[in-house]
């Protein structure tokens, strides 16, 4: 087995692995993290954020890695970005010189709650807590009466001998996801969003978008990948890299090219789409409508009856005034007997009592109208319509037994006697009903008699009475809302999936530099490291072989002797 | 009638050849040299591949949508994208230790759908009304593909732990939890360390190094197929957030499973964070996707096993209830 000190060496990152567990250097990793924007903080700076990963040996030693934007103007004349994380204190120092003080005074608060936000531990604390509290979120039971909690975490008897009511009640962990500790810690977050995108992904993209050459053979030895190609072209190797999908630019001896420069820009798309679904998930609690109703087939609503407002921005829109009627509510079938589908068919009418709209909803298939959409969610059993001895029909209302688990259940009664108050054990026909398909009847004495269903026009004798069902009403239950947050959201959403999805391409940067009758070629590359070196040394196997005349001579001169 | 048969063969065949495959790389692991069965292992996940393949059609036939209704078949899913996994390097022709993380997982899933457990679950069932919709097909079966990436990629990293971390393991103590693990692990160290040996037959041969750089090849498969399933993952909830957002009124809901699928999708972008930093690449990120996996599980199973929220298809029933 080895000895501790060659497994030390060979294996460099090993020693600082675990100092994020005791953590107490925040600064130093934020500054490790910004990688390429702090490149101009020095002549001496690293590029690649020390990325020593494909070095197996020694690459300790090789942690300073060469800046190729030397050349160019530094990236701090371009913004402000930049210069803070770069340049320190020395931009904010000529300000307060300028005069205005408190001025600068504020600039450097808003340099350094920047430099606190885009740290990237708290970042990750930040997620972790929030994953957390999540679990949390599905562990307790929401949106309980606290007499629920007070039963369930007693303060005689704690859960893991701490955990009492108020540990849940007082920060609002029975409703967690409304929870001021939750949403602080969620704006906590799209502040640290925001000041990561600004300090650290965007000057990381002005310095990615200058392609650079370089004529120093040495900086691009010093690359993750690097080789050298005796008795090759740089034009060669440009027609092959061109080949393979690279960008590639030629300046006399030196060559640049790059791939998948998308793949460095998506990051920030990836946040900005977190920021904008944030923002319309905000409006969403802030200013949409939400209201559910139960109607049964044949009636009338007025939408702004049944609407509440959800949150302080509320504003009800115009066609709340829109009446809708259900004309009917139907269920299909399968075989089996299981309901396959729910519909309803509403109507819309405006003030005048006009028909704006009408279209058959069913699960899936909500109805849209002015922003205002109504989701098929529920259904009940309203009446059971039935003719007694041919009298009739009497519509007797269906009450909801619920005795357990979701099945339903719903009964009536048909007294066969008069019913006054000083008869209170009046005695009849009992119905019940799973769903609208078949009804249970049940005599005087409680005693089961048979099943009929409305659709079949068949009495049946109970008591000496004929009692024919004649039709089963139901009534739907419809969810309805306005959500202007909606569309906000499903941007976002749109541009999460593209940009993660683009997330995933590599950005790759080759130098390659004419050394004599050697091309130097070095390279890197931000995501796929393995994928690069076997793509790079599959292209490099292509350049061709050159063989001029005094290289001939010159063979020929080494092989005499 | 014939199409039960069907299935019931199709789950036989792809269940006895996924454990001949499994012996074959027991028996290789024990007696290293045996080329030839190395290749026939290979033809055995095809074979599983065809039968698993044909299972999923003929219910897709039978029942007339798509397979994904239940536990059961979103488990035998779950295998065949594991396969599919294992196959996408071999037709790329890149060489990578993936086979041996997702050929036990293989067998593993497809033993748990077809064992006792679920038997009541096995017929194709009808669909309730809320599962109606073309959005089912595109939403489960990303989630259950970014499932299966994102159990490959954690598995990888929680390789690159064990074997960083081989030394200060007590065997045989752990030797229960671990047994499968290292089975595993230490037959990727084996292979890798043949292929390096093949490589560079003359250098002398330092374990070190080649553990050095067995660890990073890991590392770097495992950060690149996270990030696959990361991007798999995203989009299928944002797939089911649209869906909700016809079905149940609202994209966003906090049902126990969203919010465990939200949870896994923060958990591993903490872990592509954490790589930035190059500090806690390797050891601390490969923490981090090893938590990971334990949240899938509890994502893809344990709140299918409560039966609580709106996400509760074709679950395991209770007997309480």
């Amino acid at each position: 087995m080895p000895s501790p000190t060659s497994y030390l060496l060979l294996n460099p990152s090993k020693p600082s692995s675990f100092r994020w567990l005791s953590a107490p250097a925040p600064r130093l990793h934020a500054r490790r993290f910004h990688v390429s924007c702090d490149a101009p903080r020095g002549s001496s700076g690293r590029s690649g954020g020390g990325r020593r990963e494909a070095i197996p040996a020694g690459a300790s030693k090789a942690k300073k890695q060469i800046v190729f934007f030397d050349a160019a103007p530094p990236v701090s004349q371009e913004g402000g970005a930049a210069v803070e994380k770069a340049g320190g204190e020395k931009p904010t120092t000529k300000v307060g010189s300028g005069g205005n003080a408190a001025l600068a005074l504020l600039r450097r608060a808003t340099k350094r709650t920047l430099a606190v936000l885009s740290n990237l531990p708290l970042a990750i604390s930040e997620m972790f807590a929030i994953a957390a509290l999540m679990a949390l979120g599905t562990v307790i039971d929401q949106g309980e009466a606290p007499s629920y909690y007070f039963e369930k975490f007693p303060e005689d008897n704690p859960v893991f001998g701490f955990i009492t009511w108020r540990w849940i009640l007082t920060p609002g962990f029975d409703h967690m996801f409304s929870s001021p500790v939750f949403l602080g810690l969620l704006a906590l977050l799209a502040t640290s969003l925001m000041a990561c995108t600004y300090t650290t992904q965007l000057p990381m993209v002005k310095v990615a978008r200058r392609w650079s050459f370089t004529h120093s053979g040495e900086r691009i030895r010093k690359q993750e990948f690097a080789d050298s190609l005796p008795r090759a072209s740089v034009q060669d190797l440009g027609v092959i890299l061109m080949g393979a999908g690279y960008e590639v630019f030629t300046k006399g001896p030196s060559l640049y090219a790059f791939k998948g420069l998308a793949g460095r820009y998506a990051p920030i798309g990836v946040h900005l789409a977190m920021l904008f679904i944030m923002a319309g998930a905000t409006l969403s609690a802030t200013g949409s409508f939400k209201g559910s109703v139960d109607v049964p087939q044949g009636l009338n609503f007025v939408i702004g009856d049944v609407m509440k407002p959800r949150g302080v921005l509320s504003v009800a829109p115009d066609v709340f005034n829109t009446e809708v009627h259900v004309n009917r509510f139907y269920m299909e079938y399968y075989d089996s007997g299981e309901v396959s589908q729910f519909y309803s068919d509403l109507s819309l009418f405006n003030l005048d009592g006009k028909e704006v709209m009408r279209k058959t909803i069913k699960v899936n298939d909500p109805l849209r109208y002015g922003g205002i959409t109504i989701y098929q969610t529920d259904w009940g059993f309203s009446a059971l319509q039935v003719k007694k001895n041919g009298e009739g029909p009497f519509n007797l209302a269906m009450a909801p037994l619920k005795l357990n688990g979701d099945k339903k259940l719903f009964g009536t009664f048909l007294p066969l006697e008069d019913v006054d108050s000083s008869n209170p054990n009046v005695k009849g026909i009992s119905m019940l009903a799973r769903d609208l398909q078949s009804i249970v009847l049940y005599d005087q004495e409680g005693k089961f008699v048979g099943v009929r269903r409305p659709s079949s026009k068949l009495p049946i004798e109970i008591n000496g009475n004929e009692i024919l069902i004649e039709d089963a009403i139901g009534s739907t239950g419809l969810d309805l809302k306005t959500d202007p947050g909606v569309p906000i959201v499903y941007a976002g959403f749109g541009a999460l999936m593209l940009t993660t999805c683009i997330s995933y391409l590599s950005h790759s940067q080759i130098w390659a530099l004419q050394d004599g009758s050697t091309v130097v070629v070095g390279g890197k590359t931000n995501r796929a490291k393995l994928e690069f070196s076997e793509e790079m040394n599959r292209l490099l196997d292509k350049v061709p072989e050159l063989i001029s005349a005094d290289e001939n001579v010159f063979d020929t001169k080494s092989t005499a002797t | 009638m014939l199409f039960a048969t069907l299935e019931h063969i199709l789950t036989h065949i792809s269940f006895s050849t996924i454990s001949i495959v499994i012996t074959i790389h027991l028996i290789t692991l024990l007696v290293r040299e045996l080329r030839g069965l190395r290749d026939s292992s290979e033809k055995g996940m095809i074979a599983t591949f065809f039968s698993i393949t044909g299972f999923l059609v003929s219910r897709w036939v039978s029942s007339g949508h798509f397979p994904l209704s239940n536990l059961y078949e979103s488990l035998i899913f779950l295998s065949w994208t594991l396969y599919i996994l294992h196959t996408i390097p071999k037709i790329q022709n890149s060489k990578n230790d993936l086979s041996t993380i997702t050929t036990p997982s293989t067998i593993l899933t497809q033993g748990f759908a077809t064992s006792g457990l679920l038997t009541e679950m096995h017929q194709s069932t009808i669909l309730v009304p809320a599962l109606q919709s073309q959005w089912l097909m595109m939403h489960v079966s990303m989630m259950l593909l970014s499932y299966a990436t994102l159990l490959c990629g954690s598995l990888l990293s929680a390789a690159l732990l064990i074997i960083r971390f081989r030394n200060s393991f007590d065997f045989f103590s752990l030797k229960k939890n671990v047994f499968l693990k290292t089975f595993f692990f230490s037959e990727i160290e084996y292979l890798y360390a043949k292929r390096s040996a093949l490589k560079n037959t003359s250098f002398p041969v330092f374990p070190n190094y080649y553990k050095y750089q067995l660890t990073e090849r890991l590392d770097s498969w495992s950060y690149r197929v996270i990030s696959l399933g990361f991007t798999l993952l995203t989009v299928g909830i944002l797939c089911g957030a649209v869906w909700a957002n016809e079905a149940w009124g609202s994209y966003w809901n906090w049902d126990p499973k969203e919010t465990w699928a939200f949870i896994t999708w923060t958990i591993f972008a903490i872990y592509l964070h954490s790589r930035t930093n190059p500090n806690w690449k390797g050891t601390n990120s490969a923490l981090v996707a090893s938590i990971g996996f334990l949240i899938i599980w509890i994502c893809y199973f344990g709140i299918n096993l409560l039966g609580i929220g709106l996400h509760s298809y074709g679950s395991f029933t209770l007997p309480s209830k």
